[in-house]
């Protein structure tokens, strides 16, 4: 019982110190290490980036150019057209294009797709909202769809199955030969968006499936069986891993798909045109993809801690310009690497990729083992010189070996059996 | 033996454990009630949202009870018997030490289990009325770590109460505040799905310590 006892405190003190120790010491050493904002001008046609570091945010182009904030904002008109509006400074047209501004505000798209959104706790039940009610203002429809082995409808105010739409709504999937259960269901359950586009569903095989309901009927539709002939090969062997549905004011992006291989696809337009994002670096259980979108691009980027890329695409989504460079982790900063010898690892509970409590552990560097060696040795000569057996401290030897700094603040600090 | 020890320490804990059950349970009706009001006061669709979107349970302000319970019974069971050192008396029973420590833990654990019950009957019960199954897995996965936390509250506090070493009183302190603290990390549900069987294992192996503190304590080890 007591080298047990011993053993779970040590092992359960490592944990904990393994988490505190690297937590307190960033909060006094981080220094701020922020990826840059990346901005695609129309007026140069080049990426403009607004950088974090030492003292103010630089506004500077690729080459290192720096700008000022009015020629910056004059450089990105379509981004900061209320500001040049107000000044007078907003042109008239832009590349050939005249400008209205309700165009502008129309035709501006935001997306963001993070690794945290697949992978995060969740319950089947869905509201599906009646997509053509003849209202201006959508509203929550008093039922949830439970999609999972089979689609049923709960009432939510009696709690019950509604019998009679769940069979009008099962009919409706076998009728497309939807294969239960559902894997993997997009949706955006809320009323504030200006319309309504249902869900995206995949199927038992992955097929892809879009639901929507109107007047009370289900409206379900195998997508691969309503594209153009030559986008039908696509879908069938699209292989979803999560899916993200748009609704925003151009009806232009309808959904976001990221493959089982980790590339993001757009659906685009009334078409289902899918479109493969042409990133090349896109981690999607690591890295946050945005993409915005205005009157004339499509500026797609992806960051890490360790890496940036940034990708833009005209208004058919053909490449026009790539940028992409290295972020300095901060495992690299001077404070990182002393943080990688001091700690042999780093335990923590909570991840910004995961919605899960989890342990999430990273290691020091080699330089670890160095330090580990010194505080065995300091642990040795104490034990010799306390006239102590060595055997029978074999445990604190085994810590210090093993974790360190850690093991070494705990021989202190646990209480002994003999 | 076991039952000995159980009346002995239900004569010292009947009191107070009484008013606990009854804090418990009125808690628990409280809670429960709220739900009740919510479901007639808003629609139920909006009530359903804002458990599957917004993660909010209606039970949420249960989480710190648990650990709260814990912690004030294992101050009640062994703070009078460490005071005046009187637990010495029961060490040297011929049942031994380990044996003596653990039917005293079982007892408080036994008690503690029997304050959270009638309280998670009645969450996983009004659950029912208002909520499908789904709710009640979400229920039974964001309790169950608030529950560990009690339990783990109990065994720590009779850890430091049983240890005679200042010194490691403090350590027993600082462990427990940080340990504690990772039972309450995120409170959407389900958010502990993959951690808990370890959160099981270790509050389990948490029984250790305060037998290590007991063994300190007869053979009155104070560095």
């Amino acid at each position: 019982m007591k080298i047990s006892a011993r053993i779970f405190l040590i092992v359960t003190g490592i944990l904990l110190l393994s988490h505190y120790l690297p937590a307190g010491y960033w909060l006094l050493a981080e220094k701020q290490q922020r990826a840059p904002y990346v901005y695609y001008s129309c007026i140069s046609n080049r990426f403009l980036f607004y950088r974090f570091g030492v003292g103010e945010p630089l506004r500077v182009d690729s080459d290192g150019k720096v700008y000022d904030r009015d020629e910056f904002e004059q450089l990105l008109p379509l981004d900061n057209y209320s500001q040049l509006l107000r000044d007078g400074k907003m042109p008239k047209t832009v590349n050939g294009i005249p400008i209205a501004v309700e165009k502008l505000r129309r035709e501006r798209i935001n997306l963001r797709v993070k690794p945290v959104m697949f992978d995060g706790p969740g319950v089947d039940l869905y509201p599906l909202l009646e997509a053509e009610s003849g209202r201006v203002r959508l509203e929550l429809p008093p039922d949830f769809m439970r999609l999972g082995k089979s689609v049923e409808f709960i009432d939510a105010k009696s709690n019950t199955l509604l019998a009679e739409k769940s069979a009008k709504f099962l009919e409706a999937f076998k009728a497309q030969g939807f294969v239960f259960p559902a894997t993997i269901v997009g949706g955006n359950p809320s009323t504030m968006k200006p319309f309504d586009e249902g869900y995206f569903i995949a199927d038992n095989q992955g097929s892809v499936f879009h639901l929507r309901q109107v007047q009370g009927a289900p409206v379900l539709k195998r997508v691969s069986d309503v594209v153009k002939p030559e986008e039908k090969a696509r879908w069938t062997s699209l292989k979803p891993r999560f899916i993200q549905v748009q609704e925003q004011d151009n009806h232009e992006v309808r959904a976001v798909i990221i493959d089982e291989g980790g590339q993001a696809n757009i659906v685009v337009g009334p078409d289902y045109r899918l479109v493969t994002v042409p990133l090349k670096d896109y981690n999607p259980t690591t890295m946050v993809l945005n993409m915005r979108g205005d009157l004339l691009n499509r500026l797609a980027t992806v960051s890490s801690e360790h890496h940036l890329e940034a990708i833009v695409m005209n208004r058919n989504y053909d490449l026009v310009d790539r940028h992409s460079e290295p972020l300095r982790e901060r495992r690299e900063t001077t404070a990182g690497k002393i943080a990688g010898a001091l700690f042999p690892f780093t335990l923590e509970f909570e991840d910004k990729n995961s919605g899960y409590i989890g342990f999430y552990a990273q290691p020091g560097n080699a330089m670890m083992w160095i330090v580990n060696g010194s505080l065995l040795l300091i642990l040795t000569g104490w034990i010799l010189f306390r006239k102590q057996r060595l055997p029978g401290r074999w445990l604190d030897l085994l810590a210090v070996a093993t974790t360190g700094l850690f093991g070494f603040v705990l021989v202190w600090l646990i209480p002994r059996s003999e | 033996m076991f039952r000995a020890t159980l009346y002995k320490e239900w004569i010292k804990l009947r009191v107070y454990w009484s008013f606990m059950l009854a804090s418990s349970i009125g808690f628990a009706a409280f809670l429960s009630l709220r739900l009740r009001h919510a479901n007639e006061f808003y629609d139920a669709v909006s009530i359903w949202g804002a458990w599957l979107f917004k993660g909010y349970l209606f039970f949420g302000r249960y989480h710190y009870f648990p650990i709260a319970a814990g912690v004030i019974l294992s101050a009640l069971q062994f703070l009078p018997e460490t005071l005046n050192k009187r637990v010495r008396l029961v060490l040297h029973l011929p049942l031994g030490e380990e044996r003596v420590i653990s039917h005293h833990l079982l007892s408080g654990l036994l008690l503690l289990s029997l304050v959270f019950a009638p309280a998670v009957l009645m969450f996983v019960l009004t659950g029912w009325l208002y909520f499908p199954v789904e709710f009640q897995q979400n229920i039974a996965l964001t309790l169950t770590p608030w529950i560990l936390a009690g339990y783990a509250g109990y065994l720590l506090t009779a850890t430091l109460l049983l240890e005679m070493a200042w010194r490691y009183r403090v350590t027993y302190l600082l462990l427990s505040g940080a340990v504690l603290r990772l039972f309450f990390l995120g409170d959407f549900y389900d958010t502990y799905q993959r951690i808990l069987p370890a959160l099981l294992v270790w509050s389990a192996a948490l029984f250790l310590l305060p037998l290590l503190s007991s063994y300190r304590f007869r053979k009155g080890l104070e560095s």
